[in-house]
């Protein structure tokens, strides 16, 4: 009985429309499980800086080896790992290409390769390697776009590493 | 373009959010909910502005909040549907002394929320003199009480 008289739509003092407010407790209540699954998501790093961003790519060769955050959010900084092997002691030159290094602002580069050059419209940057022939490179950039960028990083032709960061707005 | 853009992006994103949250939520202010609110304000602020804190950019937010405020209660004033749609309904929740228990379940309201307000607005005490006990558009719990006469009746 006490069931039956909510589902009447009552006319007096104000007119109602059961149907219609059923759909909005059932939006706010789905909407509710959505928001839920967006925390979850944002805590996995869905949306950057967590468990499910974090990523690292390796060239076939093994020589190339990059870590970097699969989701990325407009203003944040990203962090790229660039990691190559070459002879002990000596030189390695590594490209990086793609939008990510031309679009992007570079905020800091350690340790400072020894040489920088630009070759077309990427970026040859000359490292040199440790007793144990690896160099590493640590890149902060500044994320002041939106979508998908794509990065590569390549030392030789056979060594190539391609990877992609996306920037929520 | 970046200002209009961002404004009206976080309207809709706000507008969503607070649906969802229900009218129940931010209505009866308790000091938690009015600090809540002001966090609320000042994450929305950063993603409004961005990094330009010119008064222009400011101007050009602020004219395009209002213009969509405006419009929107210009639709509403049109159309009963959209009206309807974006503010949602007033629900009855007690009925000639009787609550409504699985209204209330969905309105997310207690007996206690109730009488709370039933005796806070007319110094009601039971709820048989209550006739009427309304949750408004805003959120906020309208009572109408039994005339004396039928409430002796009872």
């Amino acid at each position: 009985m006490a069931m039956e008289q909510d589902e009447v739509s009552r006319e007096f003092p104000i007119r109602e429309d059961v149907r219609m407010q059923r759909r909005v407790w059932r939006f706010e209540r789905i909407g509710w499980y959505v928001l839920v699954a967006v925390v979850i998501a944002a805590l996995a790093g869905v949306f950057g800086n967590g468990p499910a961003s974090h990523r690292t790519v390796t060239s076939t060769d093994g020589r190339v080896e990059v870590e970097y955050a699969r989701f990325s959010r407009n203003g944040a900084a990203e962090h790229v790992d660039i990691r190559v092997k070459g002879a002990p002691d000596a030189q390695v030159k590594l490209l990086l290409d793609g939008p990510m290094f031309r679009d992007l602002t570079v905020e800091s580069m350690q340790p400072q390769p020894m040489a920088s050059v630009s070759q077309g419209r990427a970026l040859l940057l000359h490292l040199k390697t440790d007793a144990d022939g690896i160099a590493r490179l640590y890149l902060s950039l500044r994320n002041d776009s939106v979508g998908s960028i794509v990065g590569k990083a390549r030392v030789g032709s056979g060594s190539a590493v391609r990877f992609a960061t996306f920037v929520y707005p | 373009m970046d200002a209009v853009l961002r404004a009206g992006a976080m309207y809709i994103a706000l507008m969503v959010l607070f649906r969802v949250a229900g009218r129940r939520s931010l209505s009866d202010l308790t000091t938690f909910d009015f600090v809540l609110l002001l966090i609320i304000g000042e994450a929305t602020q950063q993603a409004l502005l961005g990094d330009d804190f010119s008064f222009t950019n400011a101007v050009l937010v602020i004219s395009t909040l209002i213009v969509l405020d405006v419009g929107l209660s210009l639709i509403k004033v049109r159309s009963t549907r959209a009206a309807r749609l974006l503010d949602g309904h007033a629900t009855v929740v007690v009925e000639d002394g009787r609550f409504l228990r699985g209204r209330m379940r969905r309105c997310r309201l207690t007996e206690d929320d109730i009488m709370e307000s039933a005796r806070a607005n007319q110094g009601v005490e039971r709820v048989a003199q209550i006739k009427y006990a309304i949750v408004e558009r805003n959120g906020k719990i309208s009572v109408i009480m039994r005339d004396d006469a039928e409430g002796e009746g009872e």
